[in-house]
């Protein structure tokens, strides 16, 4: 019952968030410099041509109805088309307006389907190579607060947010790629090349597990019921696993809903450094060609995964700690 | 000391001192035994070491003490060089320990009985789930915890603190050990459920044949339950002695000056301040207040907590008015109301004539000079970075009463009055004892000449000889302005030694209204009764609390049962109070109660109803 | 637990009492090894920003093709002159770094000082009015913190021309609720505290009590925290130049030189590399310092220190 309830509630306040994002994106691409449908027949074309386009899709129209326009097939699962990429191959179509390929262009939402398995595959991946780096040094550093293991807990994750992902990821293929040769790294022809790009991206969430874990496990263990365990017959193998990790476990699933940004942000950079063709070099090509359709449906297909991931995080935190029920 | 097989915990010699740096001892040369099946009290006040003998016992100080020397012998074993794994096998298994702050022992997100289960399969390996189980339900109904079988699923946020307390009581008990550690353990509760505690552990020693270790801060508590007592000072053992020996006759210097400083309630010199019929300062007529709080699992749903439910009083001029209650009875959020940080929902405040509600924002700051109120801690209330004549100028800023010099002469004056000397001028409250801020916290008040002071707790931090001398200041202030205080306490030996009237609050309603003679010596409310009963004292009680007091606790403030509130743990209800909310009905000398009982007896004796005189 | 004395301690402690929450947490930081290294390499590398371009005379943007691809100290053909080498124009690496670093920490810091004021007085509000305006103003940074702002600002500056105060705006629009959500709890334990009740029954104003008691007990603590964003916007700052979106070539940023020297990765691997570990130690010493002064922060808010 309460989860329904709970589940209801979030479902209306993030259906109003995905609105409200829709809304910017849409708003802020109508206003800033560049005419779309220009962008749509190429440089080249005559003005007629342009001016023809910008009726077909409507863009004469005022923005408040074109956003209608725009809720109304969005509502029935329709992301519009790109500008730019053709509905096969090559991101780029030919560059003439007559161009017979340039009246098939891709959906967008096909262009989000087709990219997301890859760059779920590469979270994935770095959210494991994460906490296999984290957990142990987080862990260490929350059990003995004052002592060598906190102080390398503190130093590690003070380096590893320091790092600029981009750069390690190209000092990374320099090192592995180039010189030893271990590992692919440019483009995507197997799971291999999800290797390098997701241990950069682990490096940048390593960081923020390690220290919440640090602090979150020392402050655990000063409550009373983590000391007084002892004394009511538990080892400490005991208190510190079921008790001690559980409660500590909570401020860290909150984190990754506070992090998602982070993390994705992360995910851009990363597959642009790498060529890797997931949603995050989708969405930076996007922005770099003004493929403004795709912009917009990249957009509010994350603010959806955003309020999907909270929500599951927030039911998951309930679930260990139920004092959050809400 | 001799020992025999009787004896189940032989201590001698233990020295516990703190770890690196300087040596220094915290408990000293202690040497004492525990007889099986017996109680042994251990009484001392904050600082004497009590709690590190409790953790010592069981070998469970943290990293900053250790033990230096000495022999914990459980039979004829020292604990102190066993092995690690031979301590486990006995510690929470024949050793039970409870600690002073039930709400935080166990795990806050796993359910409290799956808690019990692990702790009793930890120590009894061989022991399969199920007769864990059956076993953790047969110790919780022990403890008389209503269902059991539902609460064996509740997580620890789901009990009170009495609850809770009973809970770790199961926790100890369940394994049926030898000896039992108890740290101070009514110390965080009510009276009553504290008094419910006791009942409670007493009954279970002779039916679970435990030895106890009780300590406590608390004289009277102590010798409630022990059969014989020990006085720690200063981690050393100063007096050992029968509990009647040493209430009767105690040796020690510091046992002395312990007895001498109890309250003391009821006796032959005692004597109830006396009330003078005098004008109405401040009328509260019918207030409620009700909070909102957002239901659990629900969509836009709350919880109406219903904290005052139409409180009815009237302070008189010049008069000490106490307001008593437990946790939970909602006298904090009629201080708030009476002091108008808070609106009532409904009903009305009227100071000096004038209704609150009807004063412009103007006016209302203005008023406000004449009521003050003085907070509880003395630390908290008062800002950190200012010097003392800044903050007890400060009122007066506010109000923009007078230039600087003017503001200074009146600072300095008031610092006089309050014994607060002058070089304290600019020195910041940081190092000042509690009893220096809270005069600071008094002179802030007066340099506005205010009518009224509402002391919340304000004394409740302070030790006895600080209090009394703030006591004698409160007086000479009354003589010297014509002060009218409203002192709200759940400290009834001062309510006692000070209130002309008294009010007694209880979920949210006052159900007794008396002077105090007639409260303390013949209250009508069996509520009243009860929480009398409760309050430990050494004192030639009037109310025991066998008689006057019932298992269970006060409904939630949400839930709030038709009929009597009280009627739940009332020893003389009868039928009509489940139905039928009693009405406020004024008796003995302008007193004022709500009880079928009261109501009844007047109704036959033909006295008029309280509400109507007032319209 | 019983209150014991502990006299080899008591004397120190009460030197500390004397001092603000403020004060102490700055105390308890500076008592930190990590903290005093953050500290002065921090400081070094301030010193030679704001030194050295000047003083050494080498033009950051000046090519000089007799001195191309200079490798750093110590690897083969090395000069004191360019010590993290030249690039494939024969610029000072170095420099070049120093200059970017000039951009890096303005960039930072008004951008965390633009999300500070905003998020704070906000928060300041919000935490204490409560009610209305607290719903509004949370709601706000929830749909805000939701929105992945990531795109919104690559989308900003990708169709718009980069300039310094669009990045600053853009990267500050991300930060500020965040500062809000601390603000606003950090407020609301404030205002429950006795001495403000205090306040309010001797009769003063809101705008007395926040000003007077509330804003200095809460914002200098929040601002310590400032230092580890000041960290997280340079390397947002670097990220968006290597993009191409951030402050635009000639002037030399972090982001453009390593994007640059990419593409010399093979021949010249020091004009990518040099500047990426330049930025790591600055970045590093500055979250030693913040995190050092967040612990801090945290050990005396929860009164164990």
């Amino acid at each position: 019952m309460f989860v329904l309830n709970f589940l209801l509630r979030r479902l209306f306040q993030g259906s109003i968030i995905i609105f409200l994002v829709t809304f910017i994106i849409f708003t802020l691409l109508r206003v800033v410099p560049g005419d779309p449908a220009r962008l749509i027949v190429g440089g080249m074309a005559p003005d007629d041509v342009v001016i023809q386009k910008a009726e077909e899709l409507g863009l004469n129209e005022p923005i408040p109805i074109q956003f209608i326009a725009y809720l109304g097939d969005l509502l029935s699962g329709d992301l519009g088309n790109s500008f730019i990429r053709p509905k096969s191959g090559a991101s780029f179509g030919g560059s003439s307006f007559d161009d017979p390929t340039r009246a098939e262009r891709a959906a967008v939402l096909d262009l989000i389907v087709d990219h997301l398995p890859l760059t779920l595959q590469l979270a994935a991946t770095a959210i494991v190579f994460g906490l296999l780096i984290a957990l142990p040094l987080g862990i260490a550093g929350g059990l003995h607060p004052g002592r060598w293991q906190d102080r390398l807990a503190f130093f590690s994750g003070s380096v590893f947010v320091s790092v600029p992902n981009f750069w390690l990821g190209i000092v990374l293929t320099l090192l592995f790629s180039v010189q030893l040769g271990w590992l692919p790294s440019i483009g995507y022809k197997g799971y291999a090349y999800t290797i390098l790009p997701a241990i950069v991206l682990a490096i940048e969430i390593a960081p923020f597990v390690i220290r919440t874990l640090t602090v979150s496990l020392a402050q655990v263990m000063q409550e009373e019921f983590v000391t007084i365990g002892a004394l009511r017959g538990l080892p400490r193998w005991r208190v510190v696993t079921f008790h001690a990790l559980r409660n500590a476990s909570i401020p860290l699933m909150n984190l990754f809903g506070i992090q998602l940004g982070t993390l994705l942000g992360g995910v851009l950079v990363i597959e642009y450094i790498f060529d890797y063709p997931g949603l995050g070099l989708l969405t930076i090509n996007a922005v770099l060609q003004r493929d403004f359709p795709l912009i917009q449906g990249i957009a509010i297909c994350i603010s959806a995964m955003f309020v999907l991931i909270n929500i599951v995080v927030d039911l998951a935190a309930t679930a260990v700690d139920p004092r959050l029920e809400y | 000391m001799m020992s025999t097989d009787a004896d189940t915990l032989q201590v001698r010699g233990l020295t516990v001192g703190l770890r690196g740096g300087k040596r220094q001892e915290i408990l000293s040369d202690l040497s004492f035994d525990l007889r099986s099946g017996q109680t042994l009290g251990i009484i001392g006040e904050a600082g004497s070491g009590k709690t590190v003998l409790a953790k010592a016992l069981v070998r469970g100080l943290g990293e900053t003490m250790e033990i230096t020397s000495g022999q914990i012998l459980y039979r004829n074993r020292d604990l102190l060089r066993l092995p690690r794994s031979d301590l486990n096998r006995i510690r929470g298994n024949e050793i039970g320990f409870i600690g002073a702050n039930p709400t935080g022992a166990l795990d806050p997100t796993v359910p409290i009985g799956e808690q019990i289960v692990e702790k009793l399969r930890a120590v009894h390996p061989d022991l399969d789930a199920r007769s864990a189980k059956q076993r953790v339900l047969e110790v919780l109904t022990a403890v008389r915890i209503p269902s059991p079988e539902i609460r064996f699923n509740e997580f620890p946020f789901q009990f009170s603190g009495g609850m809770m307390q009973r809970v770790m009581i199961v926790d100890a008990l369940v394994t049926n050990p030898s000896f039992l550690v108890a740290d101070n353990i009514t110390q965080a509760l009510d009276v009553t459920v504290a008094a419910q505690i006791l009942r409670l552990i007493e009954e279970l020693r002779d039916r679970f044949s435990t030895s106890i270790v009780f300590i406590s801060s608390s004289l009277p508590v102590v010798n409630a339950v022990a059969d014989d007592v020990l006085v720690l000072q200063n981690g050393r053992i100063v007096e050992q002695a029968k509990p009647e020996t040493l209430i009767t006759k105690p040796q020690h210097p510091y046992s002395k000056s312990l007895l001498a400083r109890l309250p003391v309630i009821w006796g032959r010199d005692v004597v109830a301040p006396k009330t003078e019929r005098a004008p109405a300062l401040l009328s509260v007529r019918d207030i409620s207040r009700t909070y909102r709080v957002p239901k659990k699992g629900s969509f836009g749903q709350f919880n109406a907590v219903k904290a005052v439910r139409g409180v009815t009083m009237e302070i008189r001029e010049g008069e000490n008015f106490g307001i008593v209650g437990e946790s939970g009875c909602g006298k904090s959020t009629l201080t708030r109301l009476l002091a108008w940080l808070e609106t009532p929902d409904s009903g009305s405040i009227t100071f000096q004539g004038r209704d609150l509600s009807a004063l412009s924002k103007k006016e209302l700051v203005a008023m406000r000079q004449s009521f003050q109120l003085l907070l509880q801690d003395p630390y908290s209330s008062l800002p950190a970075r200012m010097p003392v004549r800044r903050i007890i100028a400060e009122p007066l800023m506010i109000h923009g009463l007078g230039s600087k010099s003017e503001i200074r002469e009146k600072v300095l004056a008031a610092m006089d009055e309050v014994g607060l000397d002058r070089s304290l001028e600019n020195s910041l409250t940081v190092g000042l004892s509690a009893g220096q801020r809270q005069r600071i916290n008094i002179a802030r008040a007066l340099v506005l000449e205010p009518k009224l002071l509402i002391l919340d707790e304000t004394l409740s931090a302070l030790d006895q000889v600080e209090q009394s001398k703030l006591l004698e200041l409160f007086d000479r202030l009354q003589k010297a302005h014509g002060f009218t205080y409203i002192f709200i306490s759940h400290d009834m030996a001062l309510v006692r030694k000070v209130c002309h009237r008294v009010a007694v609050m209880y979920l949210g309603k006052v159900v007794e209204l008396a002077e105090n003679k007639t409260l303390f010596e013949s209250p009508g409310h069996p509520y009243s009764r009860a929480l009398l009963s409760a309050v430990p004292t050494l004192d030639d009680h009037p109310f025991k609390v066998e008689d006057h007091l019932l298992e269970g606790e006060p409904p939630s403030p949400v839930h709030i049962p038709p009929g009597c509130t009280f009627r739940s743990r009332c020893p003389v209800a009868l039928g009509k109070c489940a139905e039928q909310e009693p009405a406020i009905v004024s008796w003995s000398d302008e007193g004022q109660i709500s009880c079928h009982l009261i109501s009844d007896k007047l109704t036959s004796g033909g006295r008029h109803r309280w509400g109507g005189r007032h319209r | 637990m019983a209150n014991i004395e502990h006299p080899q301690t008591s004397g120190s402690a009460r030197a500390l009492e004397s001092l603000t929450p403020t004060q102490r947490m700055i105390r308890l930081a500076w008592s930190k090894t990590f903290f005093k290294l953050g500290f002065f390499v921090f400081l070094a590398l301030a010193l030679a920003t704001a030194f050295y371009p000047e003083f050494s005379g080498i033009d950051p943007t000046a090519m000089d093709f007799k001195a191309r691809l200079v490798p750093p100290l110590f690897f083969e053909d090395w000069t004191w002159a360019h010590p993290l080498g030249t690039d494939q124009l024969g610029r000072d690496v170095l420099v070049r770094c120093l200059v970017g670093l000039r951009y890096s920490v303005l960039i930072g810091v008004t951008t965390v000082a633009l999300m500070f004021i905003v998020g704070c007085g906000l928060g300041l509000i919000s935490g204490f009015r409560g009610g209305w305006t607290d719903t509004i103003i949370m709601r706000l940074t929830d749909a805000q913190l939701s929105i992945p702002m990531i795109i919104l600002a690559i989308t900003i500056l990708g169709v718009s021309r980069p300039t310094v105060p669009a990045i600053i705006l853009v990267l500050g629009l991300s930060g500020w609720p965040l500062y809000a959500r601390v603000a606003r709890s950090v407020t609301q334990a404030e205002r429950n505290k006795e001495y403000v009740r205090g306040e309010r029954v001797l009769g003063a104003s809101d705008l007395r009590i926040i000003l007077l008691f509330v804003a200095p007990a809460v914002l200098p603590p929040i601002a310590f925290v400032a230092v580890l964003d000041v960290a997280r916007i340079m390397i947002f700052e670097s990220i968006l130049g290597f993009l191409g979106l951030g402050v635009q070539p000639p002037t030399p940023t972090f982001g453009n030189i390593i994007a640059d020297g990419r593409k010399y990765l093979i021949n010249a691997w020091w004009i990518a590399t040099m500047p990426g570990i330049f930025l790591l130690v600055t970045l590093t010493s500055l979250n030693l310092m913040g995190s050092a002064l967040e612990n801090a922060r945290n050990q005396v808010l929860k009164g164990t220190a």
